[in-house]
């Protein structure tokens, strides 16, 4: 069956799937299609919209804090609710009332209070769901502009390489063979202290080496389609050769962008928790990472829900889009199997 | 097959030659001023300057005869007059129309040019210089030079003149420090007119072209003298021997004990492929994959070590402390292993040879071990080894928080305080090893397969 699947991906991505019975589908509709049977992959995809949408109304949070100019209520430090746990473990009835409360006015508080911080507060008494929200979005500014980093320059290289070989070809094997063997999370610390703490070490670190796996694979497709007519044809127009490479070649290697991206972005959210963690990403804003970091101490004290709600949230994320990746690579290019280069 | 070999070995030059040109662009271009990266802004010219000093970069950064000294702060006179503020009878002047930022000297003075401390005797120094001078005026810088006059200490004064111009004019004005340490008493003497100054630094002259940073960096590479750390003021060399053989003890037993179970599990799903157990193990390792290093580490000496006691917390005393350690790192290694495996495993499966072995009666256990495994061990040796050098880097993270004084407890150390060379250094050494273990891998190809050579 994947001998078959090969053979029949091998000749360009144009060629319509012969098992589909509506024959002369684009690529991308008959993976959907195939995507669209993976009942894993939907519910994956579904978590990752809404994820999206946790970052989406994060950033209108942040932004309209800014444009107020008011300190958000995830900064904001309140000694007297501090270490309160999540409300499915706080007891409604521990509200301590005036004496001449009843008890269903004493029922109607204790509810009430449940309603705030829904997962507790951190040590200072800042509200986990907020900062957890504001997390979100900054995963998402990291997986986003790391991977506007790195995928442009990977594909932008291994293009020229794959396609004109020669000089060019072993300048850029070159570049990323060099990249590549400089010990990966070493490298990211490294490029993040020089650059300077804060969000753009980060990007630039993660950004800076990511773009290597991505520059192979592309330069190996291209080799590849290189050689198919449709490319002949489009020189014996007379085209040139970067129309070539972007308008006709790329759009057929294009799913191995979509699949590498599928797979950046839950490594470079790992990263940047790791980044921030050792104090040289993220600054004064509520990451993961810092999170984590914050948690770690209080852990020991039995302060264990912060740690939980950032975990589950990098978890989860992470997850999805691992299982959406592989159910991707399947879907577009069953070659491009876990693991294989 | 020699030729093959020498061939791989000098392939690998270029790959070499990149690392190190990477590793300095980002530490020594990139990365600014490593003195004040490393000792703040806080410290004395005089220190930063010593600094580079004995780590040469004072240097021109690749070629050249001119680099720049912090004894005198280069500066354009942009916003203020920089190291002219405080001399009297100077007066800034910002930008106004077409005339540029500059400094005004008044007439008839003489100024002390503002140094941060003496420059180094025995070195050529020039000062650049961007002026304009009334042809009616006259200005000079006067400094001495100490000489050694028949036992008696003396300095002699020399004169250097600016010729005057209406126009902005650049001048350089090379000038030798003299053979003794002494007091240069830098002065600038105007007369007749102001002198307007646009631009001014003060540069110091290189041995020879080639004296750089990088040559100066290539040098010590080839000494394999990889730096002083300045935090424990240690060669590097020695720091990293003293560190390599925790963070072997760490990564060795984790790289095994990870193989092994890992191939195990791999032969298990490939035996029991497509059924429910094959599938939850995929699941497992694909959420395995998910959970973060990190939290496998502090819930895992939270929990084992602080709550149930069964381990040591912290520490490096006994074999006991690396237990917890060793199971982190195996646990959290498991999924990404257990999934590459098993994709190994089963793309040896479809083979034909599989198909002809169980046509002819193999038992199934018989064809996995004894076809299947043999197969696939090419790829499981080339996975292998390209991962040995990752094990002398240790477990950045788990070393750190188990107090284990290996690499990677050096290099968290080493970024949080700035330290460039022991950074530098471990960055460069995990390179070379990862050129080298993949030129092993080749010539292991090479050996196990004679058609690697043919390409």
């Amino acid at each position: 069956m994947k001998r078959s699947e090969n053979n029949k991906r091998g000749n360009g991505g144009a060629t319509p799937s012969s098992r589909d019975a509506s024959g002369g589908q684009s690529l991308w509709a008959d993976a959907w299609g195939r995507l669209k049977r993976n009942r894993l992959a939907m519910f994956c995809l579904v978590v990752v919209i809404l994820y999206t949408a946790i970052a989406l109304y994060g950033e209108g949070v942040y932004r309209w804090h800014q444009w107020r100019d008011i300190t958000p209520s995830y900064h904001r430090t309140n000694l007297e609710a501090q270490y309160m746990p999540p409300s499915f473990v706080r007891s409604p009835f521990a509200v301590e009332g005036d004496g001449d409360m009843t008890y269903r006015e004493r029922m109607q508080t204790g509810f009430r209070e449940l309603r705030r911080h829904p997962l507790g507060t951190d040590g200072l008494g800042r509200d986990v769901l907020q900062r957890l929200v504001q997390g979100t979005r900054i995963a998402y500014m990291v997986g986003i502009v790391t991977s506007l980093i790195a995928i442009p320059i990977g594909v932008l290289l291994g293009c020229l390489a794959g396609y004109f070989g020669g000089r060019v070809d072993d300048f850029i094997v070159w570049l990323y063979s060099t990249f590549a063997s400089i010990p990966g999370l070493l490298f990211i610390l490294a490029i993040a202290m020089v650059v300077g703490q804060g969000l753009l070490g980060v990007y630039l670190g993660i950004g800076l080496t990511m773009w290597v796996g991505l520059c192979r694979l592309i330069r190996g497709e291209v080799i590849k389609h290189k050689e198919q007519p449709y490319v002949t044809a489009a020189y014996a127009l007379g085209l040139g050769h970067f129309r070539i490479i972007f308008r006709h070649i790329l759009p057929n290697v294009f799913h191995v962008v979509l699949v590498s991206f599928t797979l950046f972005f839950p490594a470079a959210v790992g990263t940047e928790v790791f980044l921030s963690f050792l104090g040289i990403g993220v600054e004064g804003e509520p990451s993961w990472g810092i999170m984590i970091s914050n948690a770690r101490l209080r852990l020991w004290h039995g302060v264990w829900w912060e740690m939980a709600a950032a975990t589950a949230a990098l978890f989860f994320i992470v997850l999805a889009f691992n299982l959406l990746g592989d159910a991707l690579r399947d879907a577009l290019d069953p070659r491009l199997r876990t693991g294989k280069q | 097959m020699l030729n093959y070999v020498v061939r791989r070995v000098l392939q690998m030059i270029p790959t070499v030659f990149g690392v190190i040109l990477i590793t300095f662009i980002l530490f020594n271009v990139v990365g600014g001023s490593p003195a004040l990266m490393t000792l703040g802004r806080h410290v004395s010219p005089r220190m930063l300057e010593e600094f580079d000093e004995v780590r040469g970069f004072n240097k021109p950064v690749i070629a050249g005869l001119w680099s720049e000294t912090r004894a005198y702060e280069a500066s354009d006179f942009k916003r203020h007059a920089g190291p002219w503020r405080e001399v009297e009878g100077v007066t800034h002047h910002p930008a106004v129309h077409r005339e540029p930022a500059h400094i005004a000297l008044a007439p008839d003075e003489v100024y002390p040019v503002p140094l941060a401390f003496t420059p180094r005797a025995d070195t050529r120094f020039r000062w650049v210089v961007e002026y304009r001078l009334d042809p009616e005026g006259d200005a000079a810088w006067r400094y001495d030079v100490p000489v050694r006059n028949g036992g008696e200490p003396e300095t002699e004064t020399h004169r250097m003149r600016l010729e005057p111009s209406a126009h902005w004019q650049r001048a350089t004005l090379p000038f030798d420090a003299g053979e003794q340490p002494g007091e240069l008493n830098m002065r600038l003497s105007v007369q007749g007119a102001p002198l307007e100054i646009r631009s001014m630094k003060l540069e110091r002259r290189a041995d020879h072209v080639l004296d750089s940073q990088f040559v100066f960096f290539l040098k010590q590479l080839a000494r394999l003298d990889l730096g002083t750390s300045h935090v424990t003021n240690q060669p590097v060399t020695r720091m990293i021997r003293q560190g390599i053989g925790p963070s072997l003890q760490l990564t060795v037993p984790i790289f095994f004990a990870g193989l092994v179970i890992a191939i195990s599990l791999s032969l298990i799903c490939a035996f029991y492929r497509n059924t429910l157990l094959d599938r939850s193990f995929v699941v497992l390792a694909v959420a395995l994959m998910s959970i973060n290093y990190l939290v496998w580490i502090v819930v895992g000496q939270y929990v084992l070590a602080y709550r149930w006691g069964w381990f040591p917390v912290w520490g490096f005393e006994t074999m006991a402390y690396l237990a917890l350690p060793i199971l982190i790192g195996v646990i959290s290694g498991l999924g990404r292993d257990l999934r590459f495996y098993r994709t190994v495993m089963l793309d040896e499966m479809y083979r034909e040879y599989v198909r002809t072995a169980f046509a002819k009666g193999v038992s199934r256990s018989g064809v996995l071990f004894k076809h299947v495994l043999k197969n696939a061990m090419i790829t499981v040796i080339t996975n292998v080894v390209i991962a040995i050098p990752f094990l002398y880097t240790g477990s950045l993270l788990l070393e750190s928080f188990f107090g284990i004084p290996g690499l990677g407890y050096m290099g968290i150390e080493a970024i949080n305080s700035s330290d460039v060379d022991v950074i530098r250094a471990i960055v460069l050494i995990g390179a070379v090893l990862y050129v080298a273990a993949n030129l092993l891998t080749d010539i292991c190809y090479a050996v196990v397969d004679p058609r690697v050579k043919l390409k």
